[in-house]
């Protein structure tokens, strides 16, 4: 995903989760071209897919929100969007399917290319939009389009008929997938997937958790970029293995004192929403300059993709942060406050994504008065970089942190 | 009564959806609001219970804003603006589908919003057409009934809802038989919108008696003037000013794909034995709209069909701002009606938006092409 920067520094070690997280995310974009080039099947794959369709059956995937973060860190958000805008595309669409279906029609962008699928497998727990995008691009380049369609949950509890109604889905696209491609499915291979999914999650989840410590051992920041590895191979060996690392890093970060923030940890703050991919370094920054550090977000629980069988794959796709209730939306988001000791929430308002802004301003809401600190919102878009302001940014940073100052003289 | 005073009764209820209301509840009668697109009428409907739909409606929005951004679309705005502000006042509860992301937020933000009117959400699967997507419809409804029970104490029946089922397929068949004869009757644009609004906000085997009756007066009346003819697509299409611009430019309505107008009514329910499972059938049989999955695209060819069956030379997309489904589907839309021969007009309609002059420029400009 997005690359914080390009300042040349010196050779990273490739022993380092940092090198070894880069390379898996570098290398599901070669392992899928080279498949292409062999005449193997490619698809492409919506972020909460449960990967561990493809990855049982050996199918090789992209990810195209992962692409459109891609292009849109390194610059090239604004002259996709232009391109589907042109084709008739509103500008008020989520700017990630903005890109994605200029994408088809250029079939490059020097930012991050990808080959074109053969198949679509969409999910719709994070948002119904994935579902109109993938319609399009299925119906436009005449491949089959598999939905595993996963409805915002209004309860807090994921009930027996949505996991009964998931499964069938499940297996329905299973046997699609089977039929149309050639591979076959395993039980043997899949339990591997599980485990190693498992693995996967339990490191992150740990390592992410490292936040508790004072100060954090990591810039939040990096969450951002690792996550990329979660979202789509955390069910590859490799993935597994990196994520292990991450924890072990953190974990003696923590025990020499040292951080991978670096400035003086002043303030700890959840950052709420997608990054701004396009502003990535001035997001960062505005926060760093002034020692605030995001030792939080949502994603540090997003991943928790551990479970025992079939069923329990079915209620954990169930039960991820999009298609949650605002109740437990909230309570998730309030243990990670106070695990992690924060002290201000920082809110990006992304016009990209109605379903995660659209009832954020009642939720940080409840957020904030549960746990006694202020919340701030920014106006920005995760990938079309016409929808950030930087003064407005750093009013509103600012503003945050004089709150969280006050409240820690208030406290003394 | 002749066209004139049937019209006038339509238009009357369409206008004034309050004191149909409390005309309902002055009759001693419950009634549940129904929130865009698809809900179980059927369902309240066999409880002795007023569905009463709601979608927004033409005003500034103030008191949303503490929860919705700008960029939601306008009728969820509005619908959560006039809960806040009390305007629905003596409903029992509101039953919100989660068909489209901004729906999925309106039903949490109901949840504290407006206190006093429970939420009762309504899941609907994509994957609607397969058993197992039948069978979680049923779920769905089960939820709906129970929480309706808790709401206002009726009790629901298998009997009931069979008969309710037959009063929804009836007035089904009028209000197609409506838009056919419509499409050819002198009728204009806002009356054509009013039969349609009213359905709204009147019980439907009332709404079906006057609907029947007007039917025969038009087809009994004269006929409309002019082949400018156009097929509208969109979610709403009530605007009273772009509706006037419609008929000053005479152009007529020749069919409608509107989620708010005729999709509501080209599915029946079929006649099973068990009624809910039939009413999950209805919902797995319906096609054609932006919110149903739609792999094959089919709604951009029955658009084009449609047009073309009712001798439509245009088609109107009436663009709901901020509706991400409807402007998924409008670059399809366009390109076919390119390759059909079809004029195309993107309007784009927000519930803020009183100065229609742009829509009549447009308007005035198809005219010219037509
Ligand atoms: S940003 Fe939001 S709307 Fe866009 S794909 Fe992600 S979840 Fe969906
Ligand atoms: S379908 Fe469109 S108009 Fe209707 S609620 Fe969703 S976004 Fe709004």
């Amino acid at each position: 995903m997005g690359e914080e920067g390009k300042k040349s520094r010196p050779a990273p070690d490739p022993n380092s989760a940092k090198f070894k997280l880069g390379r898996i995310a570098a290398k599901a974009y070669t392992d899928a071209a080279e498949a292409k080039a062999r005449g193997e099947m490619v698809g492409w794959c919506a972020s909460n897919f449960p990967v561990e369709i493809p990855e049982t059956l050996g199918l090789y995937v992209c990810y195209p929100e992962n692409q459109a973060a891609g292009i849109a860190a390194r610059g090239g958000g604004e002259r996709m969007c232009s391109i589907s805008e042109g084709e008739g595309y509103s500008n008020d669409i989520c700017a990630y399917a903005r890109i994605s279906l200029a994408y088809m029609k250029a079939k490059e962008a020097p930012e991050q290319d990808m080959p074109l699928p053969d198949f679509v497998l969409c999910c719709n727990n994070i948002c119904n939009c994935m579902i109109k995008w993938y319609e399009n691009i299925a119906k436009e380049l005449d491949i089959p389009m598999i939905l595993i369609d996963i409805p915002f949950n209004p309860d807090y509890e994921v009930s027996d008929a949505q996991v009964e109604y998931i499964k069938a889905q499940f297996w329905d696209a299973i046997h699609q997938l089977e039929d149309y491609t050639g591979k076959k499915w395993s039980e043997e291979r899949f339990r591997e997937v599980m485990e190693t999914s498992g693995r996967s999650s339990r490191a992150w989840i740990d390592a992410t958790s490292q936040a508790k410590h004072i100060p954090s051992p990591f810039n939040g920041f990096d969450l951002l970029n690792h996550m990329a590895v979660m979202v789509t191979a955390r069910g590859k060996e490799e993935a597994a293995e990196a994520m292990e690392t991450l924890l072990k890093e953190y974990r003696e970060n923590h025990e020499k004192g040292i951080s991978t923030f670096r400035a003086e940890e002043k303030y700890r703050i959840m950052f709420e929403g997608i990054a701004c991919w396009p502003w990535l370094r001035v997001t960062s920054q505005g926060l760093k300059s002034r020692g605030i550090n995001m030792v939080t977000t949502i994603y540090a629980d997003a991943f928790g993709y551990i479970y025992e069988d079939f069923d329990g794959m079915c209620r954990a796709y169930a039960d991820v942060p999009n298609a949650m209730n605002l109740e437990h939306a909230r309570d998730k988001r309030i243990r990670l406050c106070r695990d992690n000791h924060v002290e201000g929430i920082l809110v990006h308002t992304n016009r990209s994504c109605k379903l995660w802004s659209g009832f954020m301003p009642e939720m940080s809401r409840q957020i904030g008065e549960a746990c006694g600190i202020p919340v701030a919102s920014f106006d920005g878009d995760q990938a079309d970089p016409r929808n950030f302001s930087e003064a407005q940014y750093d009013t509103r940073v600012q503003g945050l942190m004089e709150i969280m100052e006050g409240n820690k003289g208030g406290a003394e | 009564m002749g066209r004139n005073e049937l019209l006038a009764q339509l238009h009357e209820a369409a206008a004034s959806p309050k004191r149909q209301l409390e005309r309902y509840l002055a009759e001693g009668r419950k009634a549940v609001a129904v929130a865009p697109a698809y809900t179980p009428q059927e369902i309240v409907h066999s409880m002795g219970l007023v569905p009463m739909g709601v979608w927004g409606a033409d005003m500034e929005i103030s008191e949303a804003k503490k929860y919705y951004p700008a960029f939601i679309c306008s009728i969820m705005q509005t619908i959560l603006e006039l809960g806040i502000r009390g305007e629905y006042k003596g409903v029992s509860a509101i039953i919100i589908p989660s068909l489209c992301d901004s729906l999925k937020t309106l039903g949490q933000n109901w949840k504290y919003a407006v206190k006093d009117i429970p939420f009762i959400p309504m899941t609907y699967p994509q994957n609607r057409k397969p058993d197992y997507g039948v069978k979680f419809t049923m779920a769905g409804y089960e939820r709906v009934i129970r929480d309706l029970e808790a709401a206002t104490g009726a009790r629901f029946s298998k009997a009931a809802l069979k008969e309710s089922n037959r009063i929804y397929n009836e007035h089904n068949a009028v209000m197609r038989a409506f838009a056919e004869i419509a499409a050819e009757a002198d009728i204009t644009a806002a009356q054509r919108s009013d039969v349609f609004k009213s359905a709204w906000f009147m019980l439907p085997e009332e709404h079906t008696a006057v609907v029947r009756e007007l039917n025969e007066e038009l087809k009994r009346g004269p006929r409309a003037k002019g082949d400018r003819k156009v097929l509208v697509t969109g979610i709403l299409a009530d605007s009273p000013n772009l509706l006037r611009a419609f008929d000053e430019n005479g152009i007529r309505i020749a069919a409608d794909d509107v989620a708010h107008e005729s999709r509501q009514y080209r599915t029946d329910v079929p006649n099973l034995d068990d009624p809910l499972e039939a009413l999950a059938r209805k919902f797995s049989a319906m096609d054609n709209c932006s919110l149903l999955y739609d792999r094959d695209k089919k709604r951009i060819d029955y658009i084009v069909e449609q047009a073309r069956q009712h001798g439509a030379k245009g088609v109107i997309v009436l663009m709901t701002k901020f509706c991400d489904p409807e402007e998924f589907d409008y670059v399809p839309i366009k390109r076919a009606c390119d390759a059909a021969g079809l004029i195309s007009l993107n309007v784009e309609v927000d519930r803020q938006m009183v100065n229609y002059e742009q829509a009549n420029t447009m308007l005035q400009a198809l005219k010219e092409m037509l």
